[in-house]
């Protein structure tokens, strides 16, 4: 019985160990990249370890080596770009997912097809039409076009996440406000929105994320005049490994420190629309 | 009725428009501009030729050029799935019937993956997998191989440990959401009648759990045949490659959007019995 239990507990450990060194062994590749300053084969880690990567890429340091530029421009850009996003992405899909939680709607079957459509299908396509359009009517390599693209990405996740807080709220707590005289809009203002609060805030920050990190759609729309801080990583990953490794931790920090954040409130399906 | 009611009944034609018709119609225009339409245009050019009629000419270049590409990125979404669930549901087995510190912690960083996003991922991969990568030191360091002959990843194999490495967490998620339903007085019942742990598991825990399995496959499997990020920054336009990859290329170094419509229809195709089963799950979820 005890062979049994120290056999069960060894597996246990292997288990753990070996999943640890595979989840934080490509992290670690990130870091120690980020940090060598000289590392030549075949040495197992870099002969000189310093921050001036990470201090050229933040412009506290100018350098001349090739890829090294600032890459504060990009991140204004990406972060600018994603609080329009947010801001327009939620005026759209708040109200969407209150429609879809609380009526009955004709034909309410289709437009929930439509915005599942994306989830069960490869966008890449939809990109290449978007190219083709955007190209026509002069979005194409614009901010303006970059950010219609971001909010298509994340209207969907918004969507059913605000349409699932408010199908969470009871409408009895409305009617019950209803019946000792407040309005309709006053009821909604003082009861279900408060209500629903965290919930819509956790959509805005799923938003926020996805446009952060968004990469496919504006390879396609946004190259190659509108660089945000994923394309930046992209182009410098050919050339300059160092740089290309401290956007990359850059851009994670945000993305893990948020999402263990506002994890508990989502649907374990919406987690994978993820970058 | 009020006279507001009334003014505002007399304005619409005597029939009162429905408030969630304002409240949809901006997020649904949006959505009929932005992606249907795409959608719908995606499938019709592929039908259309380089001379602007309509025929199966970028089906025939497509069959040509990259037939072996949609094949290679079929073999490698199947054998990731298969993977990818295999690996989740012994994984959500073990936390479902143990739970103590070392499972906990093991919890804990499986779920890190989930949150980093797929550009970050594949930068991760690109280095930790190269000839002269961690990997291959660790591995040269321990003698299990030789840095002057390094392990090649930057194909099948590393495309599939990236994907491996992101999808397990997001399909351990949701298989473990399903197993945690499941009350111990099944499992107890399963037990105390003399079935054994593979048996419990076979028998009662997976049954019990089929749709989030199921659900857990579906979406993996859908994501794998639309990641560009990963087999672009791993593989490029190495042959064989997958098919986003020539989608890429097809627009960008020929403007060809006739071929990269009918690539993307392929896609289409591969995801059609997946994109059916969640659309459907969904749509009665919904009901």
């Amino acid at each position: 019985m005890s062979m049994t239990r120290i056999l069960k507990k060894t597996l246990e450990l292997v288990l753990l160990v070996l999943c640890i060194l595979a989840v934080f062994g490509p992290m670690m590749s990130l870091v120690i990249w980020s940090v060598a300053q000289t590392w030549y084969w075949p040495s197992a880690l870099p002969q000189k370890v310093g921050f001036d990567y990470w201090k050229q890429a933040l412009g506290v340091q100018k350098s001349m080596a090739i890829g090294a530029v600032s890459i504060v421009p990009a991140f204004l850009l990406s972060l600018s770009i994603a609080v329009v996003t947010v801001v327009v992405g939620m005026a759209l899909a708040v109200p969407a997912g209150y429609a879809l939680a609380k009526y009955r709607i004709p034909f309410g079957g289709l437009i929930l097809f439509l915005f599942l459509m994306p989830n069960a299908f490869p966008q890449q396509p939809i990109f290449v039409n978007l190219l083709q359009t955007f190209t026509r009517i002069g979005l194409a390599g614009t901010v303006p076009g970059v950010i219609l693209l971001h909010i298509l990405v994340g209207l969907v996740f918004g969507v059913w996440i605000t349409s699932a807080t408010f199908r969470s709220i009871p409408p009895s707590l409305e009617e019950a406000a209803r019946s000792v005289g407040a309005t309709a809009p006053k009821a909604f203002y003082r009861i279900t929105l408060p209500l629903a609060a965290p919930g819509l805030l956790s959509s805005a920050v799923f938003v926020f994320i996805t446009s952060l990190d968004e990469f496919t759609g504006t390879f396609f729309i946004g190259l190659p005049f509108v660089s945000t801080l994923p394309l930046t990583l992209y182009s410098s990953s050919g050339y300059n490994m160092q740089f290309a490794s401290v956007i990359a931790l850059i851009l994670l920090v945000p993305s893990v420190a948020f999402m263990l954040l506002i994890q508990r409130v989502l649907k374990a399906e919406y987690v994978g629309g993820m970058g | 009725m009020g006279p507001v009611n009334v003014e505002r009944a007399l304005k619409t034609g005597g029939r009162k428009v429905p408030p969630y018709i304002y409240l949809l119609f901006p997020a649904v225009t949006f959505m009929l501009l932005m992606y249907a339409w795409p959608f719908l245009a995606s499938v019709g050019k592929s039908f259309i030729g380089p001379d602007g009629r309509l025929g199966l000419e970028n089906y025939v270049k497509t069959a040509q050029l990259y037939a072996r590409d949609v094949a290679f990125t079929f073999s490698v979404t199947v054998f990731n799935t298969l993977l990818t669930a295999a690996a989740a549901v012994i994984l959500a087995v073990y936390f479902r019937m143990r739970q103590n510190g070392v499972s906990r912690l093991l919890a804990a960083v499986l779920k890190l993956p989930i949150f980093i996003p797929f550009v970050v991922v594949s930068q991760m991969m690109n280095s930790f997998l190269a000839p002269h990568g961690l990997l291959n030191v660790a591995l040269a360091q321990l003698g299990l191989i030789d840095l002057e002959k390094p392990l090649q990843l930057f194909n099948f194999a590393g495309l599939s440990f990236g994907f491996v490495w992101k999808q397990i967490p997001f399909a351990l998620l949701i298989v473990h959401g399903g197993f945690q339903m499941i009350d111990n007085s099944y499992i107890e019942a399963a037990r105390s009648a003399g079935a054994r742990l593979p048996r419990v598991v076979w028998r009662v825990l997976i049954p019990m759990n089929k749709s989030s399995i199921l659900v857990a496959l579906v979406l993996v499997y859908s994501s794998i045949v639309g990641t560009f990020t990963l087999p672009y920054m791993l593989i490029g336009g190495k042959v064989p490659t997958t098919i986003t990859v020539d989608i890429a290329h097809r627009v960008g170094y020929f403007r060809d959007f006739g071929v990269a419509n009918a690539l993307g229809v392929c896609s289409y195709v591969l995801v059609l019995l997946t994109a059916a089963y969640y659309l459907r799950t969904k749509l009665r979820e919904a009901r």
